[in-house]
């Protein structure tokens, strides 16, 4: 009979708590929504550049530029064998190719030396000639490059094998961007790792809003003269404090367990602060739509699951522009700080880049931490914090 | 008592709250004067702290109007000072550093912060427990701590939601010191359902029921002019029923009387200024007083004579 009785009260209590229940039992089919719409969004795309640097021969007075063949037959392939969004592209400057690498807007490059042809031809009545170098380019931590890679190599053993009827004339000379060739498995997760530590955030943070609601103190703060915007800030900057504190534990771990660390101190700073800001700006939405600590503790997962796994912080994560602004991609996870801090750390730590080549990732903190900010801010200072 | 002026500094006309289908508080008006203690004094469920939440600004009204000296809530909200019935603090703060932060949230000057922060203190008996966090206070210093708080900006106006409730004895005759003691500089408003309470701080009374006002007037004047008056109780030596009968014949003239066995029970407004006469008729019909208790008509008396039924608890 008690037994009854708690279960008719529990009952009783999980439908008056209407909204809660209604976010545990949606909580499944709004994550299966979300990954069909993550991976209808983002279908692999792979965009190779090549630059011919063949400078051919003359055969019979006709010139004969080989590369130029092989790219025609590498788009051909493409088009007959593979099913897969495969796009091939000229490009004259190597300098340029390589900033479109770093900055994702190409997967690989592919250069083809100036001997290429006359080699080739060479090869053709004697086989003792030296190999021809093919220099393979790419970020080795972008999933992306490697396929491109795999299938740009696969394309041209198919070339040579047609042409010459062996694959050994060709070298391939692989040459990773910035540092990612140096590092190992776990450096490259490095930087997802380090802004997992300011996803983590979130729940201090909602709780630490939440807690002034919960023990009605937020009452006597209507009552003085303080007001939403110096209260969130107050509560902000310790929380950011806490952000900061956070990453650079988690660094410190890093290194401790073999990270080597590259890039700007300065620059890394300034995204972690970003970064942190945005959290808790989300962390305030969260706030004004909870009362209680359990309640954070349920809402909040939510948008840390998103967050974690929707943004390549867990793990690297494929994704497709829907539009683009300025070059920058707008993606539909985009819309979650994370994944442009993600971005911003890779190129600091990875990469090496400098001030400008974050830029966009920078502005795209700025906005999102914005938009965050006021909308918490907004609904946190109706829901809580106003005098009727 | 405080000496109140006529000045009205809170104006409440026609103030309604209802909750779907409740309605809490029914078309309210009254003032509040300057300097005065004004209890609302009802059972649970009256209004009062609806009134009184609204009068803060934490509850919307439904309908009226709260004027404070032709101003409006946002203008005074720092000259308010609110006790809330609950004890609201942060429980991870020692005693002084909450008072100073709640002072800070004034903006009162930081010296200032902590001087006012160490003088309440000492005056609700808190200073040994300044370094003490809140949460590990006994119920009676938390009490003491949460009107500290409300007091921290040296507010006109002080609104205290049941402040006696749930205290021992030696707490609750503190606190009704020290509500005494601010009465000379400050308007007090002040609930409660304790009669005892309210009769013997406010200067005057709004007695409420079902959300409505039933009276308002000093407890003194609605002690003497409403219900059925003091209460004589008089035991009498050997009564018999001759002697007694051509009593109550003639002191029914004036009195409400009852005679139960030896207990002779004499009602009237104002019974203390009679007792010499009510005596010299008892001797004249040859009856021996043994013993006689006088009851004051109370506010409780009162609530019972205006609703037919007791304060509930």
């Amino acid at each position: 009979m008690k037994l009854l009785s708690v279960i008719i009260k529990s009952l009783k209590e999980q439908w008056r708590s209407f909204w809660i229940l209604a976010l545990t039992l949606s909580m499944g089919p709004f994550f299966a929504a979300v990954y069909y719409l993550i991976i209808e969004t983002s279908k692999p795309h792979y965009d190779v550049a090549i630059i011919n640097n063949d400078k051919g021969y003359n055969f019979r007075s006709e010139s004969v530029n080989i590369g130029e063949e092989f790219i025609r037959f590498f788009e051909k392939s493409v088009k007959d064998s593979l099913n897969m969004p495969f796009t091939i592209s000229k490009v004259n400057n190597e300098a340029e190719a390589i900033e479109a690498l770093k900055n994702k807007k190409k997967d690989a490059l592919v250069i083809i030396p100036e001997n290429f042809s006359a080699q080739l031809e060479r090869h053709l009545y004697d086989k003792s000639t030296r190999p021809v170098k093919i220099r393979f380019y790419g970020d080795l931590t972008n999933i992306n490059y490697l396929l491109s890679a795999m299938w740009a190599n696969e394309a041209l053993n198919s070339f040579f094998r047609e042409a010459t009827g062996t694959n050994e004339f060709i070298k391939i000379a692989e040459t990773g961007i910035g540092t990612s060739s140096s590092l190992s498995d776990f450096e490259m997760v490095i930087p997802g790792i380090l802004i997992v530590s300011i996803i983590m955030l979130m729940f201090p943070a909602t709780i630490a809003f939440v807690a002034e609601v919960e023990n009605k103190t937020i009452l006597r703060l209507k009552l003085s003269k303080i007001t939403s915007l110096q209260f969130i800030t107050g509560l902000t900057v310790v929380q950011v404090l806490v952000g900061i504190a956070s990453i650079l534990l988690t660094l410190l771990t890093a290194i401790i367990l073999g990270f080597d660390y590259r890039g700007s101190a300065a620059l890394f700073i300034l995204t972690a602060t970003l970064t942190s800001i945005s959290i808790i700006a989300f962390s305030l939405i969260i706030a004004a739509v909870t009362k209680t600590a359990n309640e954070v503790l349920i809402a909040g997962n939510f948008p840390l699951f998103l967050f974690m796994f929707f943004t390549g912080a867990a793990f690297p994560l494929r994704t497709e522009g829907l539009f683009s602004v300025f070059g920058y991609p707008v993606t539909l996870q985009g819309l979650m700080s994370p994944t442009h801090a993600i971005s911003a750390l890779n190129k600091i730590l990875i990469m090496e880049m400098k001030l400008r080549d974050i830029i966009p990732e920078l502005i795209a903190l700025i906005i999102l931490s914005v938009v965050y900010f006021i909308a918490g801010m907004i609904m946190f200072r109706n829901r809580h914090m106003t005098l009727k | 008592m405080s000496a109140s002026s006529s000045e009205t500094v809170i104006n409440i006309t026609g103030l309604t709250k209802h909750f779907k289908d409740l309605t809490a508080v029914d078309n309210i008006s009254f003032n509040v004067f300057k300097g005065e203690i004004f209890g609302l004094l009802g059972p649970n469920g009256a209004g009062k702290t609806t009134t009184i939440n609204m009068i803060c600004g934490l509850l919307p009204a439904s309908a009226g109007r709260i004027d404070f000296q032709s101003r409006g809530l946002k203008e005074v909200k720092s000259h308010i000072g609110y006790c809330p019935q609950e004890n609201i603090f942060f429980p991870k703060l020692t005693c002084f550093e909450q008072l100073v932060f709640i002072g800070n949230m004034y903006d009162l000057p930081p010296g200032m912060c902590g001087e006012r922060a160490g003088y309440l203190l000492d005056l609700l008996g808190l200073t040994g427990k300044s370094k003490v966090c809140a949460k590990k206070l006994s119920g009676g210093m938390k009490r003491r701590l949460n009107i500290a708080l409300a007091l921290i900006h040296d507010p006109h106006i002080l609104i205290l939601d049941e402040p006696e409730a749930g205290l021992d004895p030696q707490s609750r005759v503190l606190i009704r010191d020290f509500i005494k003691s601010l009465s000379q500089e400050k308007t007090i408003i002040l609930t409660s359902h304790n009669m005892d309470e309210v009769d013997r701080l406010a200067d005057r009374v709004a007695i409420m029921d079902y959300g409505k006002i039933m009276l308002i007037d000093t407890p003194y004047n609605l002690k003497n002019s409403i219900g059925e008056g003091d209460v004589l109780e008089i035991e009498i030596l050997e009564a018999s029923s001759d002697k007694t009968s051509a009593l109550i014949s003639k002191l029914k003239n004036e009195y409400n009387v009852i005679l139960s066995n030896n207990l002779l029970i004499v009602k009237a407004i104002h019974l203390v200024d009679k007792i010499p006469a009510i005596t010299s008729s008892i001797k004249e019909a040859g009856l021996t007083i043994k013993e006689i208790k006088l009851r004051e008509n109370t506010l409780e008396d009162v609530f019972i004579y205006l609703t037919g039924r007791m304060l509930r608890q």
